[in-house]
Formats: C-alpha cells, sequence, structure tokens
C-alpha cells in the first residue's frame, strides 16, 4: 500500500474508532455494575441524534450548543427507563446477577418501541444537519483532518479520562464500583443500590446524548441506525474487555482502524464482515477482551 | 433516648412458606456485647439479614434507640445506625482497603467525620495502615475479616453486628480479633455478636441469646450461660 494512503486510512480509522469507543462507554458502564445488555445503546444514540437534529432545524441550535439539552434528555431517558421499566426485574429476581436473557429481551423490546416510535413520527427519511464546520479540515503535515470528527474523536478520549477517574474519586463513583463488585455488601454498608443502577443508566445514556450532538455534523439521521451502532459498540466493549472504561477506547481504535483498512481492498458493506470475523479471532486468542482481566 | 439500643419484639421472617424466625424477642443495652449462639440452620444469619433489611420481617418490630427499623429500606436503616460485618466477610475485592473502607462511611452521618474514623480504624487494626493501597483480595483471610469489621465500624453505628467474625481464622488470628473486639467496646458502642467460638464469646458478652429452630430458647448474662448445663452439653461438649 502506498504510504500517503495507508497514513490517511490510519488517520480514518483512528478519526472513527475512538468515537466508536466513546459510544460504546455508556454500554460498558452499564454493563460493568448492572451485568445488563443494553440492546436499545444504539437506538438511544439514534434518538440522541434526532434531539440534536431537531434542535437545529427548529431552534437554530448550533448541535454543540444543543449538548446542553441532549445530555441531560438521554440522562433523564436512561434514568427513566431503568427506574420505570428493568428495575422491576432486579426487584422479580432476588439473585446476585439478573437473569441476562430477560434483560437483554426487556432492552430488545425498549429498542423496537424507541425505533418504531421515531419511524412513525418523522418517517424514514435521512436528516442531516448542515453546518459549515462539517467541512472544516486542519491539517496536520500533508493530511487533512477533519474537525468535527477530530472534536469527537478527542471527547470519546476525554469522556473515558473524565469517567474513569470520577468513578475513582467521587463518593458516587466508589458506591457505583462498590454495587458493580458485591451487590449485597453495597446494600449492607448502606449503598441505595436501585439509585446507584438508575444513576448508572443514566450516565451511560447521557454519554449518548453528547456523542448524537457530536455526530450530528458529519453523520445524517435515520431512526435505523441504532441497530448498527448498538452491535458495534457490542462489539468494542467485548472486544476491549467488559467494564473496562480504557479497553472502551482501545477496542473501538482497533475495530475502527480494522475496518478502514479493510475498505480499502472491499467495499465498505463486506469489510464489516472482516470485523466481525477479527471479532472472533480476537476473542478466541483473549477471551476476556483486550484489557479485560483473565 | 431509649435505655435499648436494639429492641426486638416477635420477629418472624423467613423465605418462601417457611418462617425461620418465629417471633423472637432481644434486647440489647448500650455499652454492652452481646451474644447470639445457635447451631447451624437456627436463624442467626436470618436474624441479621432481617434487622439490616434484605430480608423484609413478617410480624413483630425491630427499635434502634426507639427509632423504628421495621420494614425500613436497608441504606435507611445504616443510616439510622445499624452495621454489620457480614459472614464470610463480602468485601468488593477489586478496591483497595482504603476504598473498602471509605465506602463503608457512605451514609450521610458517617460522610463528614470520614477521615477521623479511618484513623481510629487504623490505630485499631495497624496492619490495615500498612496496607491501604493493596487490593482487598490480596489479603489473607484475618485481614480481611478486620476489613469487614473496620468497614462496619466506618459507618459510625449505634449498634454493631459481626457475623462469624472468626470463622475460617487461624487460632492466633482469633484471639487477635477477639482483643480488637473487646477494644471496639470501649467506643461506647453496642455490639451484638455471632460466633461458633460459643466459650470465647461468652467470656467476653455481657449478655447472650441462644437461638433454636427460630426461637431464643435460653438468655441471661455471659456468666450465666456459661454455668448452664444445656448450653454445656449442646454447645461446649462438657
Amino acid at each position: 500500500m502506498d504510504p500517503t494512503l495507508a497514513l490517511h486510512v490510519v488517520k480514518n480509522g483512528l478519526l472513527i474508532g475512538g468515537i466508536y469507543g466513546g459510544v460504546a462507554l455508556g454500554l460498558s458502564l452499564i454493563f460493568g455494575v448492572m451485568r445488563i445488555i443494553n440492546f436499545a445503546h444504539g437506538s438511544m444514540l439514534m434518538v440522541a441524534m434526532y434531539l440534536a437534529w431537531g434542535l437545529w432545524a427548529g431552534l437554530g441550535l448550533h448541535p454543540y450548543i444543543g449538548a446542553i439539552i441532549t445530555v441531560p434528555a438521554l440522562f433523564g431517558l436512561g434514568y427513566l427507563v431503568q427506574a420505570c421499566i428493568i428495575s422491576h426485574l432486579f426487584r422479580r429476581e432476588k439473585a446476585f446477577v439478573v437473569e441476562p436473557l430477560s434483560a437483554l429481551l426487556l432492552t430488545a423490546g425498549v429498542f423496537l418501541v424507541m425505533d418504531n416510535l421515531v419511524l412513525m413520527i418523522f418517517g424514514p427519511d435521512v436528516r442531516a444537519v448542515s453546518i459549515d464546520l462539517a467541512y472544516a479540515n486542519f491539517f496536520l503535515g500533508d493530511i487533512p483532518i477533519n474537525i468535527p470528527r477530530f472534536i469527537a474523536f478527542v471527547s470519546a478520549i476525554g469522556v473515558a479520562g473524565v469517567l474513569s477517574w470520577w468513578l475513582k474519586t467521587s463518593d458516587m463513583g466508589r458506591a457505583i464500583r462498590a454495587t458493580a463488585q458485591n451487590r449485597d455488601a453495597a446494600t449492607m454498608v448502606g449503598i441505595n443500590v436501585p439509585l446507584v443502577y438508575n444513576i448508572t443508566f443514566g450516565l451511560g445514556t447521557a454519554i449518548l446524548g453528547l456523542f448524537g450532538a457530536l455526530l450530528v455534523p458529519f453523520f445524517s439521521v435515520t431512526p435505523t441506525l441504532g441497530l448498527a451502532f448498538g452491535i458495534k459498540s457490542f462489539v468494542v466493549v467485548v472486544l476491549g474487555g467488559i467494564g473496562s472504561i480504557w479497553g472502551c477506547v482501545v477496542g473501538g481504535i482497533v475495530l475502527g482502524l480494522f475496518e478502514a483498512f479493510a475498505s480499502q481492498f472491499v467495499t465498505a458493506t463486506s469489510a464489516q464482515i472482516f470485523s466481525f470475523g477479527l471479532f472472533v479471532v480476537i476473542l478466541l486468542v483473549r477471551p476476556s477482551g483486550l484489557l479485560g482481566k483473565a | 433516648m431509649s435505655n435499648k439500643a436494639l429492641e426486638v419484639t416477635n420477629l418472624s421472617a423467613g423465605y418462601g412458606e417457611n418462617d425461620v424466625l418465629q417471633g423472637i424477642d432481644l434486647t440489647i443495652p448500650p455499652k454492652s456485647i452481646t451474644a447470639l449462639i445457635g447451631a447451624n440452620g437456627a436463624g442467626k444469619t436470618t436474624f441479621l439479614k432481617t434487622v439490616t433489611g434484605l430480608l423484609p420481617g413478617r410480624t413483630g418490630s425491630i427499635k434502634l434507640f426507639g427509632e423504628e427499623l421495621t420494614s425500613k429500606k436497608p441504606y435507611k436503616i445504616a443510616e439510622a445506625g445499624f452495621a454489620l460485618s457480614p459472614e464470610g466477610k463480602q468485601l468488593f475485592p477489586e478496591m483497595t482497603v482504603e476504598e473498602n473502607l471509605i465506602v463503608g462511611a457512605h451514609n450521610v452521618r458517617a460522610r463528614s467525620a470520614r477521615n477521623q474514623t479511618l484513623e481510629e480504624v487504623y490505630s485499631l487494626f495497624s496492619i490495615l495502615k500498612e496496607k491501604r493501597n493493596d487490593p482487598a483480595a490480596s489479603l489473607s483471610g484475618g485481614q480481611q475479616q478486620m476489613v469487614a469489621v473496620g468497614r462496619a465500624l466506618m459507618a459510625k453505628p449505634k449498634v454493631l453486628a459481626l457475623d462469624e467474625p472468626s470463622l475460617g481464622l487461624a487460632p492466633i488470628m482469633v484471639d487477635r480479633l477477639f482483643e480488637s473486639i473487646a477494644r471496639i467496646r470501649e467506643l461506647d458502642l453496642a455490639i451484638l455478636i455471632i460466633e461458633q467460638n460459643v466459650f470465647q464469646v461468652l467470656e467476653m458478652a455481657d449478655y447472650g441469646y441462644v437461638l433454636e429452630n427460630g426461637e431464643v430458647t435460653i438468655s441471661g448474662t455471659g456468666s450465666e450461660l456459661l454455668a448452664n448445663d444445656h448450653l454445656k452439653r449442646a454447645y461446649l461438649g462438657l
């Protein structure tokens, strides 16, 4: 491969990979703490993107300013989905771990409802935010770097850093980690475990609120975009090691780079086949993920 | 202020259709050590689970210095001042020793005094200060038990319950642990201790209750129980 082309491919892979990692952070957090795979994860990103688009189309708000609304809105959405829907599973099953299958089916139901509600309201049309920034580049040597993608990439790393720092040092962060490691003991030391679950879920989806706003400048929105992002996020989380924040970023970048290289040789759609192949191979070699604990 | 640290009346609780506890009456005075003794399956751990709120009680009431705890949420009970060092330690394995202790002071009442309580716990168990930055899972069984007791103390409890603190420990560690418990009593709180080491715990305890098939069958001061014939035969093997 031509070296200049290779550099471009690496750049594209890194940028999109970091974004994959950032989008997957919430899925990893929720799975790490609650052992729930949120099947509706991608759909919540889709809702966040519609919201960011709506704020731009309706009120003329720049998506980056719209994030002031999308982040708390998605926190609220996640909090409510957990408090009103998923929490019943925890109440029903006194066991230490919720039956993964029932949680998966329940969140799959949430996914179907959300996708179809959005389809009902907005129709199947593709919506896009058009702002000048979408085409702005800066140059790193000879390589043009698209500014909104770069901002999303940097945000992914920033969010991962802030999240792991917050989990390590704040009282709520410690309570979240304690609940993840031993739910019964957390209850006994006086942690309000149902509240911790609500907040964890809300946080996981609040991150989607941010990325919804960061993605719309260069990613058009359709009601069905959620599933693809959801599956990719799942791959990223498992690749990086379940529950590991930095593993999530690494997993995202590995997937992004691989896709970028594969799409040089086959069409972008077929490249995805190879990225799932890579997924299987990595899991055969390291079943606990790249940064996961064995 | 009531002169009863913990007052349990007619408490029953259980799993499924069976009542494990069948109308327990038990009182713990302030600044005392009370022992709860019983064979496996007598309902000791179920009793503690019910008081902490992990298991809902079916009848009866639980009061802590006169404050009603019955049917409160577990975190409210911790806030009211009941802390448990559970059987089998139940630490947060991937957190450091110090993080385990800090999480113990999660309730609002304990949080403001956290650093001071932490120093108290470190002076009680000096080895924990040495190992403060090690993951809890890397400690020996005896040290982990100290973390569990220390974590319960971090909650600034008015009543501290210790469920089988000597379980699985080497005899020398058991002795050390009992020394520490004797020193905890100076901290001006009521201790409820469940133990298999019946002789050792009754020597230290002010009061004792014997639980059999979910009912209190014998109660009295520590020395009375030590002299009780039934108890000698059943638990002390004399």
